[in-house]
């Protein structure tokens, strides 16, 4: 029901400016008070819930309460803060993890592997740790970038794939090293040993180069094979790299066009060497749990021995 | 008939607004094809083109700079010239020092933009400004008071309108704020580079105190001195109550100086700031709302003005969105949404509901309403106001619901977790999933700016018509004589 005076229309202020604009001198209105009266009561509600008001050097509390555990592993209750806040659910989280992380600490790998609800727990995990730690290099999914990161999800592996292999990786962090030949071969020498290394993953390439080049690889000129071994398939000792598995890792040969990019492309890589192959050391920054269900996620990604 | 045909322009002195209402034009069209620039470079990174003067990080601030400072900034001081001349009864004061604040802004968005692409920037969000130019801002800002001040105190008008209250609280706060926020320490004297004389939580809440108050102020308080002139000059209605005029101009200056720490929730700043400007923000919401109410009231008895009225149209728009960006805003502000809403795409929705929907549209409704006025004509083509007005709300509301989605989407991965207790979701994946409304927010951008790009043309052939009518005049009176 509206009543009546609300109808007759309302007194202007009086003033006018600007040859017609004026002002009614409508009151407020009644929901726009009550309403703005409802968000100071729910301001004093959440003064009373939170911390707010400083005085002197303090401020008041807060009836909120958070309940964590304390550095020297007693419960202790504080006023609401953020940073309380952050310990308990960090803790909370951890203390739902534990049996599991207790688990895998106490299995072998294979064990760890082959337990349907710990295997589970890994790829859950893993994920979340690889996706925060790893994946900026080797990418989400593990497939590596080829010119920068070696892909983790075939079975070619630098410095060895079977779990201690992976875990010793992770943990203490690999840098791998290839002198730069330009500096001690001739350039036809380099083409060469190009034309060699192409043709052992099946490439088609000259014939006559390529085995003028396999004469320099095993030779005491270039002495390649120190490190690839006698029959190239690299040393995992020293992380040289298989040279006969059609995996490209520094060289993009995948992604040449014809057989003289892919020559340019091996090319390159001999002719400047190699060092860049740089994986941070992890100790430290992950825990050894951590570590050991990474090595379990990254040996099953794909292509673990 | 020639000594009269202009008497308004005799009468006020409008020269200085029509430079700052063409400025207003310019720098709209420019500020948001920027934004639509780099709205596209997220959506399709390879405009980045590799190189470090197309990269989004220093893009963005020509865009921001662009369009507040620039288009917002440019229309204020047009606006505010216009108004208080007008209901001061009284030319300007100083027109050199006005003048001067011309020139002066003008500068100083050009070698903003020009700073930012060549890499120098406080890294203070809206104020990235190194020290030279903020130096010159003061300069200028202090000019403007005074032009302003100046102004007021001849008027030919016992009292002192609405309007201008909102309009010189918008100076005296924007002059506090740029001046305590960019108290910096230049390496040298010859150097662009300087560092905040503050530190770390100090200096963040100096920088959020002036950031949302730069929305409060500049972005909020301004433009509803410009809704209260427009508006009722526009309806030809008086305002519905200056009541709550008084109450909520002064509950809205005083909550909105307390809020800006709520942009810096779940930091290390005090766990009691945060409280504090969560709950000063929720007080916000109804003297925000004050605002909205005064100026769609005032319409109330001549609703049929917005079918038949595009100009009016833009304004009441302009005035829902302001409502609605201002309840979502204290919605964001309370801890617990703002833990989800925090460092996400909503931000940015909000941000532009407000931009875009609020500043950009009463801006515009109040260029249409002044533009033929200050060239003593009509307004060229009312259809394409029309037609500016639909692909202006397309696009906001492209815009804005692709921002929700991404936005609150993104909160949602961030903190998904497995059965496990795991995180669910990775941020590359995040990301990937964003596309598709990147794509989206850029579409809606496009809309908006084409709408721009209309009203600059519309108003280039208003001006022009007003102009050869002015020409045309003498001739006429001495062919009569």
């Amino acid at each position: 029901m509206v009543n009546e005076t609300s109808r007759t229309p309302a007194q202007t202020t009086g003033h006018v400016w600007d040859s017609d604009l004026q002002e009614y001198n409508n009151p407020l209105p009644t929901w726009w008070v009550y309403g703005f009266y409802v968000t100071i009561a729910f301001a004093i509600t959440y003064w009373i819930i939170y911390p707010s008001w400083p005085f002197g050097k303090s401020f008041l509390p807060g009836v909120s309460k958070v309940t964590y555990v304390n550095a020297e592993g007693k419960e202790e209750s504080w006023h609401w803060n953020t940073r309380a806040k952050l310990l308990k659910e960090t803790q909370d989280a951890a203390a739902q993890q534990k049996p599991y992380y207790d688990k895998i600490a106490s299995l072998p790998y294979d064990k760890v592997a082959k337990d349907p609800e710990l295997s589970s727990f890994v790829l859950s995990a893993g994920k979340a740790i690889f996706s925060d730690n790893c994946a900026p290099c080797h990418q989400a999914g593990g497939q590596g970038k080829i010119g920068y990161f070696p892909n983790l999800t075939d079975d070619d592996w630098l410095y060895g794939g079977n779990f201690d292999k992976i875990n010793e990786t992770i943990t203490h962090g690999r840098h791998g090293y290839m002198p730069p030949f330009g500096e001690s071969l001739e350039p036809a020498q380099i083409d060469a040993l190009a034309n060699y290394v192409l043709s052992l993953s099946g490439e088609k390439v000259n014939a006559v180069k390529a085995a003028e080049g396999n004469k320099l690889f095993h030779s005491h000129t270039a002495a390649c094979y120190y490190c690839h071994g006698d029959n190239a398939k690299g040393r995992q000792v020293v992380g040289s790299a298989n040279l006969t598995d059609k995996v490209w890792l520094w060289a993009d040969v995948p992604g040449a066009k014809d057989e003289a990019a892919k020559v340019a492309a091996v090319k390159s890589v001999i002719t400047t060497g190699l060092n860049r192959g740089v994986m941070p050391v992890w100790e430290g920054r992950l825990k050894p749990e951590q570590i050991k269900l990474l090595t379990v996620y990254v040996h099953e990604l794909g292509g673990g021995k | 008939m020639a000594a009269t045909s202009n008497p308004a322009t005799e009468q006020y002195n409008f020269d200085i607004v029509r430079k700052f209402s063409i400025m207003t034009l310019v720098w709209g069209v420019v500020g948001m094809l920027v934004g639509v620039y780099i709205a596209s470079e997220l959506a399709w990174p390879f405009l980045n083109f590799d190189s470090p003067f197309f990269s989004f990080g220093r893009f963005r601030p020509v865009h921001t700079s662009g369009v507040i400072f620039g288009f917002g900034g440019s229309a204020l001081f047009a606006t505010s010239y216009y108004v208080v001349q007008r209901t001061c009864q009284t030319r300007l004061f100083a027109p050199g020092l006005a003048t001067f604040t011309f020139w002066g802004w003008q500068a100083v968005i050009v070698l903003a933009a020009l700073s930012y692409v060549m890499g120098y920037s406080q890294g203070k969000e809206y104020a990235e400004m190194e020290w030279p130019i903020d130096l010159l801002i003061e300069v200028i800002w202090v000019s403007y008071m005074a032009v302003f001040i100046g102004t007021l105190m001849k008027r030919k008008q016992p009292h002192i309108y609405v309007a201008n209250w909102f309009y010189l609280s918008f100076i005296l706060a924007t002059a506090l704020l740029h001046t305590f926020n960019n108290v910096a320490v230049p390496v040298g004297l010859f150097t662009m580079k300087s560092y905040s004389l503050f530190s770390g939580p100090q200096d963040a809440m100096l920088q959020w105190w002036y950031g949302h108050n730069a929305v409060g102020f500049f972005l909020t308080a301004a433009f509803l001195g410009m809704m209260y002139y427009f508006v009722p000059k526009h309806a030809g209605r008086p305002v519905y109550s200056y009541r709550l005029s008084i109450v909520h101009f002064w509950a809205l200056s005083f909550m909105y100086m307390w809020v800006g720490t709520h942009h810096l929730h779940w930091t290390a700043i005090p766990d009691w700031t945060s409280t504090l400007a969560a709950t000063f923000s929720i007080m916000l919401l109804l003297p925000s709302w004050g605002g909205m109410i005064n100026g769609i009231m005032t319409l109330s008895g001549a609703w049929d003005k917005l079918r038949t009225d595009p100009v009016m149209r833009f304004m009441i728009v302009a005035l829902s969105f302001y409502g609605m960006s201002t309840f979502e805003g204290p919605l964001m502000s309370l801890k617990d949404v703002n833990a989800l809403s925090h460092y996400t795409d909503w931000t940015v929705g909000h941000v532009h509901s407000g931009a875009l929907g609020w500043v950009a549209m009463i801006s515009f409704g109040s260029m249409y309403h002044m533009i033929p006025r200050l060239w003593n004509t009509q307004l060229y083509s009312v259809r394409l106001v029309n037609i500016h007005f639909w692909l202006a709300t397309i696009g906001v509301l492209l815009y804005i619901t692709a921002m929700w989605i991404s936005g609150i989407m993104q909160g949602l991965m961030w903190r998904a977790f497995d059965d496990f207790g795991n995180l669910q979701y990775s941020f590359v994946e995040s990301v990937a999933a964003m596309h598709p409304f990147y794509a989206m927010r850029a579409i809606g951008g496009m809309f908006f700016l084409t709408g721009m790009i209309l009203m600059a043309y519309n108003c280039f052939m208003t001006i022009r018509q007003g102009q050869r009518a002015e020409q045309a005049a003498p001739a006429a009176a001495v062919a009569s004589a």
